[in-house]
């Protein structure tokens, strides 16, 4: 009887899976076109699967072998299946493969039904919880129908009945597996996921060590163009794919500031909540952690309804995409690589550019981005003021230089000048070629184009990069992550190419190069904290600590450092946007450093400096590495005359620091 | 961005001044060595650069001619070529660290001493005599005028050919251009005085002649006052026509003003204003020059703390702001402001100890902070911590010494305990702050307060230490710093007892204290004619008795400095305080309800007597030295202090060696009575290597 009943049973499934998946991609399709080469993405899908995606995967080294089995099992266990069971080719070697590759899928199915014993709090539940028996269901009754067709079990073993039972367990096992993949459940995330990782939007992130984090600009010569994203359909069509391959593990969540904080945001929520509105619906359904301070069922939207209501409720409140730091810790978290932080500063670009709505101090600092070039609204004739005793030489004035530092918009603030004049002083002392743009320097847009105004950010870019068009320098170098990145990976588009070092980069390397001599360190424990926008945002990790090793000092890592650092909550425009929490983000991470002993946390960027030094009760100092370096410094042991003389006859004044 | 207004530079001449913050000239009496520049003030000056001073101008009254005498105050000689070297030297320390360095220059004309040194006959535009100094003077010649006139110029090129960013013209505090330009003191009726451009001309032939010489690429400035304040001297208006007189020649880069003139004891005080003035008294005065004038105005009186030097500023009144004192309080107040320390910064009180020991003829000091220009010495404004050994420190008393040695201390790394037995931290200066119009005082106080709570220094206030007590602390050092009492036993004739019922006298610090009620009719006997008894006379004359003060001494007031003296007369005279001189207690006794104090005159013998309801004496303090004797044979190096050691600013050899019982060292009024100075140097330099 099974054999008459599963070739029946499987190509219905296989209509079924078709069906669906029409579906799926008229969802789909309901976003805006985007060109993507899709079969040269097919074509690398399978090596982005098993190399670039697993080496997210398999940071969890459990939960990935899971997936080898569980996965690997399906995915020959179903081809077999066709094969064996749906074209009757059960004889040689076939049959027994079928029984291995079910075998090996039941084994990971256990350790998957293991983990939702207990499933910790980022896990969504719901459908969720009946996987691990759904997978189970479909590598037993496959290994059980298998078995006589390999001959371990006579062909009519159990009569009707037991073909029966059989049949129906593997009817539940093929509707959640076949069925369920296309049409909407949690083996979903599998077939959006192969697409995804096909149709991707940042193709180029895939590949060993490389990244692709700058923000895409928005054509704002395009009339048809939507400024940002209003209502899902929006969203270009990969990007909703994107959202579809979400499997609600909440690895996002677990490392997501701003949720730690109790800020109404939890990524896999938003994801959720984009997935809930391509479709149209209500998040009711949603069985995972909510926003923070949100009850789960009050949202509902469609795919071209609004996002964001004006008034009222729709899919998403704006706080909570104004609670995002664009720290990027849940990207980088992520296994089906789908990239959150786009999603967020898409929404807030509608949100900024047609809504005028930019919360809290977001309109103000705006205003004075667009007045006087510089967040602050400070005198744009004001940026050099606290460099009046440092004789810099100007890029006006030498045209042409090795290096030119990038001050950014740290120059006005009294904190982060101290860290400029470090660097200056280390600068000086390795004797390195440099000048300044000075008062032609503008801000980078960086805080304009996190928050949304892509048009302000545009034509700060486009300004900065004609000043810089006019000058001749090998690279540029910046102590400001945010600077370095939005210069470094975002001007790009808008053609400007430059090389870019962090500072920590560039004294590292002139230590190695032998220019620069250090003190030993005399100070007590030393942690460092990676800010967002260095490291995951770079993937400079290494050279900061090169640096504090080359200082002398043993860094006391924190449980979240390096790609896994907790961001300090000044990124995105966040301290600006100010959404309430029940915690403050700072707070969270000077409680990190706290942990481990430290009496200083060494830092390279000037929020995370602004956002530390402002915890109260801080256990430890805050220092930028310019400054630790500049302290350090020290002649070389048979220092050249010459050398010597020449930078002691300039202004050190790193003491007024 | 905080402080916008300090920071922001600004041009003068060819020069950019990082900040609008600038101390600006005062005689530093300590370029000795003939008037040139010592290492000693190359390092006062480097420590205000490296503190984030824009501008400095050193070298108040430094001399242009030789017979400017600069012996008196051994100010700075540019009448020789020797100085330029000399010159090189500072400016290098002071641009190394991105500040501008000027020096002021002058002939002081009559107002300065002719009786030493070269016994220079002194010159004036019509030989008036000069009251502070007691100076005559001979009317100057017009040779004479044509050779000073070259001789700034001669300075000016010294000046530059140091490397110094500027000189400034002295025509502030009666010197000789102000005396050509005053009709009170040029009765002259050539072409060098009567009428204005007559008056000017001096000044005018010196600032061509010092700009031909320097050219257009060096900084000339003009120092000049306010207003004379006198009723035949020059008025505001008339300083307004002179500013804009020289301004209008485009020669000058900028004006320095100050408020009031000073040739006389009572005008001389307003010039530094001590802490019996409001803040900035005399702002108007520049700001009214500011009016006038295209060159950008410096003003410097009474600016001691950022936020008020960042209103003057934003209020546009001036372009640069002194805080002179205030960087001789803290050289480090800018990089403090800018480090976000601005509660850490030392704050002058305007208690004018620097000032009034300028005007003996002393090295310039703080009262609070004893680095300052010690610096050559090694003593730091910052204290590093320590790399030996954590020690457990323990302070007794909680005065200045006191204090300053648990700062030190714990500054140094040290687990430090205070005691003191009152209520509250600052010792006999908290007794200074209660009298009329020197509550400022309490400013030293209130810093030590602050850094203590932020050094978490364990402060047991209300706790008399006993011997116990401090040895179960098993301390490693022990500072006594206990102070003393008033020293009224030492004639048993003044009827003092330790009975308030049966004492016949009271002492100042009873007084001031509160601790006994103001009489009616109130007899002080000063021997010290210091503060304290000024003080109470203030202060009982404020709480309407009528007293006279007395001493055996010259004047009452006769050892408070010239800036202090003056503001403690204008409030007794006018509140009909008597004060008599040379008359000594001899002899108290009870009559009746009142007490009669019996004086006898020094000179003659004559006795003569007062009928009054309260008898005060200040007699000074008596150290406390019980508990030292009860420490000191417990304590490994029995109390001495290596004096060698202390005065080369160099580590106790006992620190560093091996023995049984903590270290004991005393402080201040405990070992003999002196000054807040004196016990605060006392507690740095010891303590500094702890």
């Amino acid at each position: 009887m099974l054999d008459t009943l599963l070739p029946i049973l499987i190509a219905a499934a296989l209509a079924l899976a078709v069906i669906g998946a029409g579906r799926r991609v008229r969802l789909w399709r309901q976003g805006r076109p985007a060109r993507v080469p899709l079969l040269k993405g097919l074509a690398a899908m399978p090596r982005r699967y098993l190399v670039d995606l697993h080496h997210v995967v398999g940071r969890d080294k459990v939960m990935s072998n899971t997936h080898v089995a569980t996965a690997g099992g399906f995915v020959a266990a179903a081809a077999l299946m066709i094969l064996v069971h749906g074209l009757g080719l059960a004889e040689g070697v076939l049959g027994w493969l079928l029984l291995a590759a079910s075998a090996t899928m039941f084994v990971g199915s256990c350790f998957v039904a293991r983990r939702r014993r207990n499933p910790p709090s980022r896990l969504s539940k719901g459908p969720w919880m009946r996987l691990p028996k759904s997978l189970m269901a479909f590598s037993l009754s496959v290994f059980a129908v298998t078995l006589p067709a390999v001959g371990l079990l006579p062909e009519d073993f159990g009569g009707w009945v037991v073909a029966l039972v059989l049949s129906a367990v593997l009817v539940w096992g093929l509707g959640e597996m076949f069925f369920g993949m296309t049409w909407g459940g949690p083996m979903k995330h599998a077939f959006a996921g192969a697409l995804h990782l096909a149709f991707h939007r940042r193709a180029e992130r895939f590949g060993e060590g490389n990244r692709s984090t700058g923000l895409k600009a928005l054509d704002l010569d395009d009339p048809e163009a939507p400024l940002g994203v209003e209502t899902p359909s929006d969203f270009t069509w990969n990007q909703l794919l994107g959202f579809d391959a979400c499997v609600q593990c909440g690895r996002c969540e677990a490392m997501c500031p701003a949720f730690a904080a109790g800020q109404p945001l939890n990524p896999k929520k938003l994801i959720q909540d984009m997935v809930v509105g391509m479709a149209g619906g209500s998040d009711a359904a949603y069985a995972g952690s909510p926003y923070p301070g949100q009850p789960v069922g009050e949202h509902q939207g469609s795919a071209h309804g609004p996002i964001v209501a004006r008034e009222g409720k729709a899919l998403v409140d704006a706080e909570t995409l104004w609670s995002c730091t664009t720290c990027r810790a849940c990207v980088e978290e992520c296994p089906m690589m789908i990239e959150h932080v786009d999603a967020i500063v898409d929404m807030r670009r509608f949100l900024t550019l047609e809504h005028g709505n930019t919360p809290n101090k977001g309109a103000e600092v705006l205003d004075n981005l667009i007045a006087t070039d510089n967040p602050g609204g400070f005198d744009p004739g004001a940026r050099m003021h606290w460099a009046a005793d440092l004789e810099l030489p100007l890029m006006a004035d030498l045209q042409q230089v090795d290096v030119l530092l990038w001050l950014g918009d740290g120059a006005y603030d009294m904190r982060n000048q101290r860290t400029l004049r470090s660097l200056v002083k280390v600068l000086r002392a390795a004797d390195v070629d440099f000048a300044v743009l000075g008062n032609e320097e503008r801000d980078s847009g960086d805080v304009a184009r996190r928050l949304g105004d892509e048009a302000t950010f545009q034509s700060l870019a486009k300004r900065n990069i004609a000043t810089l068009a006019k000058y001749r320098f090998q690279r540029i170098v910046t102590c400001d992550p945010h600077s370095f990145h939005v210069l470094g990976n975002e001007y790009g588009e808008l053609g400007g190419h430059y090389e870019v070092r962090h500072h920590s980069t560039y004294i590292a390397e002139l230590y190695e190069a032998g220019r620069l001599h250090f003190k030993p360190w005399k100070g007590g424990g030393v942690t460092y904290h990676d800010p967002c926008y260095l490291g995951r945002y770079n993937g400079e990790y290494e050279a900061p600590r090169n640096v504090l090793k080359a200082l002398g000092i043993e860094v006391a890592e924190m449980e979240r450092s390096g790609f896994r650092s907790r961001c300090c909550g000044g990124g995105g425009g966040a301290p600006i946007t100010d959404i309430p929490g029940e915690r403050r983000i700072p707070d969270m991470r000077m409680k990190d450093v706290g942990e481990t002993g430290a009496e200083l946390v060494a830092v390279g960027c000037p929020q995370c400096t602004a956002m530390l030094e402002g915890v109260v009760d801080a256990t430890a100092e805050v220092r930028d590495i310019a400054e630790l370096v500049a302290n350090a410094l020290t002649e070389a042991p048979e220092a050249s005359a010459g050398a010597a003389q020449q930078s002691s006859n300039r202004p050190q004044a790193v003491e007024v620091a | 961005m905080a402080f916008d207004a300090i920071f922001q530079p600004i041009q003068i001449g060819n020069l950019t001044i990082r900040n609008r913050v600038v101390s600006t000239a005062h005689a530093e009496v300590y370029a000795t060595d003939g008037g040139m520049t010592t290492d000693r003030y190359v390092k006062y000056y480097e420590e205000k650069a490296k503190g984030g001073v824009g501008l400095a101008i050193c070298g108040g009254s430094s001399v242009v001619s030789i017979d400017s005498p600069q012996g008196w105050w051994s100010s700075v000689n540019l009448s020789t070529d020797r100085i330029i070297p000399h010159f090189q030297n500072l400016a290098d320390a002071v641009h190394k660290h991105g500040g501008k360095i000027m020096i002021q220059i002058t002939h002081m004309g009559r107002r300065s001493r002719w009786d030493g040194f070269d016994w220079s006959t002194l010159l004036s535009p019509s030989g008036i005599r000069e009251p502070v100094h007691r100076s005559t003077c001979k009317t100057i010649e017009e040779e004479e005028i044509w050779r000073i006139i070259g001789d700034f110029a001669q300075a000016a090129r010294r000046a530059k050919e140091g490397g110094l960013d500027g000189v400034e013209l002295s025509a502030v505090h009666q010197h000789l251009i102000d005396q050509f330009w005053s009709p009170r003191v040029n009765k002259r009726e050539d072409q060098w005085g009567g009428s204005f451009e007559n008056r000017m001309r001096f000044g005018m032939e010196v600032l061509k002649a010092v700009r031909a010489e320097v050219g257009d690429d060096f900084v000339v400035g003009l120092r000049i006052c306010g207003d004379e304040f006198h009723p035949d001297g020059l008025s505001h208006d008339d300083m307004k026509q002179i500013a804009a007189y020289y301004d209008a020649t485009g020669q000058l880069d900028f004006f320095g003003v100050v408020g009031s003139g000073c040739d006389t004891h009572d005008t001389l005080a307003n010039v530094i204003p001590n802490m019996s003035f409001p803040p900035e008294p005399f702002l108007h005065l520049a700001a009214g020059i500011k009016e006038v004038v295209k060159a950008p105005v410096i003003h410097a009186q009474n600016i001691k703390d950022p936020n008020q030097a960042e209103r003057i500023l934003e209020g546009g009144y001036v372009d640069l702001v002194g805080m002179t004192r205030a960087h001789i309080a803290d050289p480090h107040l800018i990089a403090k402001i800018k480090m976000d320390q601005v509660d850490q910064i030392k704050q002058c009180v305007g208690a004018n100890y620097c000032i009034d020991r300028q005007y003996q003829g002393l090295d310039v000091l703080c009262i609070q902070n004893a680095a300052t220009s010690r610096e050559y010495m090694g003593l730091p404004h910052i204290i590093e911590p320590s790399e030996g050994p954590k020690r457990k420190v323990v302070v007794v008393g909680g005065g200045p010494g006191g204090m300053e040695a648990a700062r030190v201390a714990a500054e140094r790394g040290h687990e430090v305990t205070l005691f003191e037995a009152s209520e509250a931290l600052g010792g006999q200066i908290t007794t200074a702050a209660k009298a009329p119009q020197r509550d400022q005082i309490a400013g030293i106080t209130r810093w030590y307060q602050l850094e203590l709570a932020r050094l978490g220094v364990d402060q047991r206030l209300g706790t008399r230490a006993d011997e116990a007590t401090i040895l179960d602390l098993r301390p490693d050092i022990v500072v006594l710093a206990t102070g003393g009492r008033p020293y009224l036993e030492q004639y048993p004739e003044w009827g003092y007892s330790e009975n308030a019922e049966e004492s016949l006298v009271v002492s100042t610090w009873d007084i001031l204290d509160g601790r006994v009620e103001p009489g009616k009719n109130v007899l002080i006997y000063d021997a010290l004619c210091e503060f304290s008894g000024m003080s109470a006379a203030d202060y009982l004359a404020d709480k309407g008795a009528k007293v006279e003060i007395v001493t055996d001494d010259i004047k009452p007031g006769a050892a408070v400095g010239g800036t202090t003296f003056p503001t403690y007369y204008r409030s007794l005279y006018q509140k009909e305080v008597i004060m008599t001189s040379d008359l000594m207690l001899h002899k108290v006794y009870r009559e009746g309800d009142s007490l009669v104090a019996v004086l006898e005159n020094e000179y003659t013998g004559t006795q003569e007597e007062r009928v009054v309801d309260q008898v005060v004496v200040e007699n000074g303090v008596r150290p406390d030295e019980a508990l030292y004797y009860a420490l000191k044979p417990q304590s490994r190096n029995k109390g001495q202090v290596d004096l060698e050691a202390l005065y080369a600013i160099q580590p106790q050899p006992s620190l560093s060696e091996e023995g049984e019982g903590p270290l004991l060292f005393r402080l201040g009024d405990c070992s003999a009575p002196r000054n807040t100075h004196a016990a605060i140097y006392d507690a740095l330099r010891l303590c500094k290597d702890f």
